[in-house]
């Protein structure tokens, strides 16, 4: 018996119709995967449901009642439980009182009592084998640990219904792992799963059902036994996906950075050479951002590097003196150091790039716009208008936006940290298009990634990092992603780089 | 922080440790203990008894108001109305007692009915308008010096033996409105640290929206502590016409300042999120101290402005560099 049913439900927003007309049945005990590129209305679909938006017509029965959720404090006490793709924690707080937020455990005098705050945390914790400090403060955690923090405060509530908008793009392979299993566990216990992700592999391995969604409308559900992820792709784009490209071949006698690091241990040294993609793998907590930001200028706290173009070194001590040398970092956070979320596109495309526009201290925006249409162009971005602010985008625009800004800096050393994190099938391969192409044109570009198929795609050469350590370094037509996940996990005696 | 000292030898994590256990949030502690010594070694006078509650007399009007702007502040907010709500109810309630004991229960209740009712209307504006409630409570406080002055540019009335007594004298030699204080501030403290209103407040001074989708309902954190800041400020205005003797109009001036001053020393951030009674208490009591100080060692009053001055911002930085490390 289906535990969810939606029926001919519909969303508009002044007028746009943001879902068509969506009837869907899932049933307890099951893992119904949604699948869909950016604006497929996936997102719109698990809003509705979870009670944040309301919609337009239709209805949502649940275990065959019809229900109306005025608020998603009403879809929760009905055990629909929703993992944000955006973090709904309060950094502050520890990992206890944000898992019990709303609703602290309280003594018989009506008094929080801390200790067994605690003691339940604990338990939901080891009860479902998430590795973390209940005391620790949730500012102090990684974003992946973040990510946990956040599934295992939905896990206390959650009795028929689980959201997960996307929830492993972040983490590292051993809790996707864990997370997987936490959702098998879940589903045995005849919870329904609604599962949103853009990753199809892992969604053929865990899901029972597959739901694809284009322009708001549902196309179709598979099941996912005996589907493949061609097919998916196609029902998705409504078109054949094309073979992946190769990177340029890199020119012999093209200028090189050597990029000598010291974290832990000693000094190690690696080199990229002009029009080069290099891959840098490993699993989250290795210190890939650590190196990025150090490299960048932007922190010295992850240990100090010292860079070398053709044998002069160049002395980056913040990320203005970085720029100016063409050393420019992406962020992996777009949300918090990346977009200025109230800002226009134009002056999120232009803020790096202002003095070069500024003619005397004085904004020219006339030019802004220009400089910012014609990457924004180049970078294939569609866009209602250039005023929008940016926090209407989706995420794969926002990283258009984001690296036009790079981009207008000319960088000649471009370190991107997970570029299509959150981004769809099809504005992936347009970033990876943009970074193949600045590499022709002779950039030197970095790109730090969790997605190990992704790296192998698009680099000359992947560097796999462990404990702040470079640990390997393989060319990547002649890897695979399990040599990688190999040598990023400690599970073969790599061999060091030099 | 914590990745690093993990790998060091077993005295530099020693070291490590009494350096993070000396950095922000605990710093207030510190400095009170230093300059404490250093003025017992340096400053006859210090620490004689009488001295000593002096300086907790000097402190109880700024420690009631720091414990209502703990609560406002840590909740994401700032009430800057609080000094003009004390400066009222200084010349209100010396007026209407005039000399009269009689008079002080029922006109120290409706003191405290009005500081909550400013307090309310406060919360409820800031509700409705979703305005910032620094130009809010600012508003506030210029409509509130208005009310005053309409009514009396010059002291007013007198306040009742009670409220004198409260305000100046001691039991078994500590001041009685050192014991008000403590009181209040530790049962503030257990509000804020064990309730599920604290725990709330807390949350939505961190992040709003997080608060929100958690069911919190922000409005009604907004309202209560508006108007718990409203009721501490009507309070220390009663235990400031106390200590004045009369209504004088211009009591409450800038003790707002002081009182954000006082939380903001003792680690609160001003961001919201984090903050702690007891510590806010820290900084009330440093900062009557350093005013005790500089008057022992006979400071004139101007030198002693451009120093207090001084030394608060330098505190205020010292906490800040240190959490940036940590």
């Amino acid at each position: 018996m289906p535990v969810l049913e939606v029926s001919n439900l519909s969303k508009r927003y002044s007028g746009v119709a943001a879902l068509s007309d969506v009837s869907l049945s899932a049933t307890a005990g099951e893992i119904h995967a949604i699948v869909g590129a950016n604006g497929a209305g996936k997102s719109t679909l698990m809003n509705l449901i979870s009670g944040t938006v309301s919609p337009s017509s239709g209805s949502i029965s649940l275990d065959g009642k019809n229900v109306r959720f005025a608020n998603p404090q009403a879809a929760q006490s009905m055990g629909i439980a929703t993992v944000y793709q955006e973090f709904s924690l309060v950094p502050q707080l520890s990992v206890a009182r944000n898992v019990f937020l709303g609703r602290e455990p309280r003594n018989r005098f009506g008094l929080i009592d801390p200790a067994r705050l605690m003691a339940d945390t604990r338990a939901l914790l080891s009860k479902y084998k998430i590795e973390l400090d209940p005391a620790a403060e949730v500012e102090s955690l990684s974003v992946a640990q973040q990510q946990m923090v956040e599934i295992a405060r939905a896990l206390t509530y959650a009795s028929r219904v689980l959201i997960l908008d996307e929830p492993t793009a972040v983490l590292s392979l051993r809790e996707q792992e864990n997370l997987f299993s936490i959702m098998r566990r879940l589903r045995d216990d005849n919870l329904l799963i609604l599962f949103v992700s853009h990753r199809l592999e892992e969604i053929l391995n865990i899901a029972d059902r597959i739901t694809v969604f284009r322009d708001g409308r549902k196309i179709e559900t598979l099941a996912a036994a005996g589907s493949s992820i061609s097919e998916i792709v196609n029902r998705m784009t409504g078109r054949e996906r094309a073979l992946p490209k190769q990177p340029a071949p890199v020119q012999e006698n093209a200028e090189s950075y050597t990029i000598e690091y010291k974290s832990s241990g000693d000094p190690q040294t690696i080199r990229i050479r002009c029009g080069e993609i290099v891959g840098i793998a490993g699993l989250v907590g290795a210190g890939r951002t650590g190196f990025a930001r150090s490299l960048a200028g932007l922190s010295g706290r992850n240990g100090a590097v010292r860079i070398e173009r053709d044998g002069k070194t160049l002395s980056l001590k913040s990320p203005r003196q970085a720029m100016r040398e063409g050393v420019v970092y992406l962020t992996e956070d777009r949300k918090r150091d990346g977009i200025f979320s109230g800002l226009d596109l134009v002056a999120n495309a232009t803020a790096a790039a202002l003095p070069d526009l500024a003619q005397g201290g004085i904004r020219n925006r006339r030019a802004e716009r220009d400089r910012a249409a014609s990457m924004l162009e180049r970078l294939h971005l569609v866009a209602a208008s250039l005023s929008l602010p940016i926090s209407k985008l989706s995420g794969g625009n926002q990283q258009k936006v984001v690296m036009a800004r790079a981009l207008l800096t000319h960088p000649k050393l471009l370190i991107c940290d997970e570029p299509t994190r959150g981004v769809d099938v099809g504005g992936k391969a347009e970033i990876h298009d943009i970074l193949r192409g600045l590499a022709a044109q002779g950039t030197a570009v970095l790109v730090i990634s969790s997605e190990i198929e992704e790296l192998l795609s698009l680099s000359h050469r992947i560097l796999t990092m462990r404990d702040r350590r470079f640990v390997a370094e393989m060319p990547a037509r002649q890897t695979s992603e399990k040599d990688i996940l190999m040598a990023a996990s400690g599970a073969a005696p790599a061999k060091e780089t030099s | 922080m914590t990745e690093v000292s993990r790998s060091k030898s077993p005295s530099l994590r020693v070291l490590s440790h009494i350096h993070r256990a000396s950095s922000h949030e605990n710093a207030v502690w510190w400095m009170i203990g230093a300059g404490m010594l250093g003025a017992a070694l340096f400053v006859p006078g210090f620490l004689d008894l009488q001295n000593l509650a002096n300086v907790a007399r000097q402190s109880a009007v700024l420690g009631v108001l720091a414990i209502g702007q703990t609560y406002v502040i840590t909740a994401g907010m700032i009430d800057l109305s609080v000094g003009q709500i004390a400066g009222l109810v200084v010349v209100l309630s010396s007026a209407m007692i005039n000399g009269d004991t009689s008079m002080t229960l029922p006109v120290a209740m409706l003191m405290l009915c009005i500081g909550a009712g400013i307090g309310f209307f406060n919360g409820v504006l800031l509700n409705l308008l979703r305005l910032h409630p620094l130009i809010l409570t600012f508003g506030m406080l210029s409509v509130l010096q208005g009310i005053i002055f309409t009514y009396t540019d010059r002291s007013v009335g007198r306040t009742s033996e009670w409220l004198s007594a409260l305000a100046n004298n001691d039991l078994f030699g500590i001041p009685l409105s050192a014991f008000l204080v403590i009181a209040l501030a530790f049962g503030a403290h257990l509000v804020l640290t064990r309730t599920r209103f604290g725990y709330h407040l807390v949350a939505a001074g961190g992040n709003a929206e997080s608060a929100r989708r958690a069911g919190i309902r922000l409005w009604r954190i907004r309202l209560a502590v508006f108007v718990v800041s409203g009721i501490t400020a009507a309070l220390a205005g009663l235990l400031l016409a106390g200590r004045i003797g009369t209504g004088y109009p211009l009591a409450g001036n800038g003790l707002e300042l002081d009182a954000i001053v006082a939380v903001v020393l003792g680690g609160t951030a001003l961001s919201g999120g984090r903050g702690s009674v007891l510590r806010s208490l820290a900084g009330v009591v440093l900062l009557a101290c350093i005013s005790n100080l500089l008057n022992l060692l006979e400071v004139s009053a101007y030198l002693q402005m451009f120093i207090k001055g001084a030394i608060v911002v330098l505190a205020i930085l010292l906490n800040q560099s240190r959490k940036g490390q940590a």
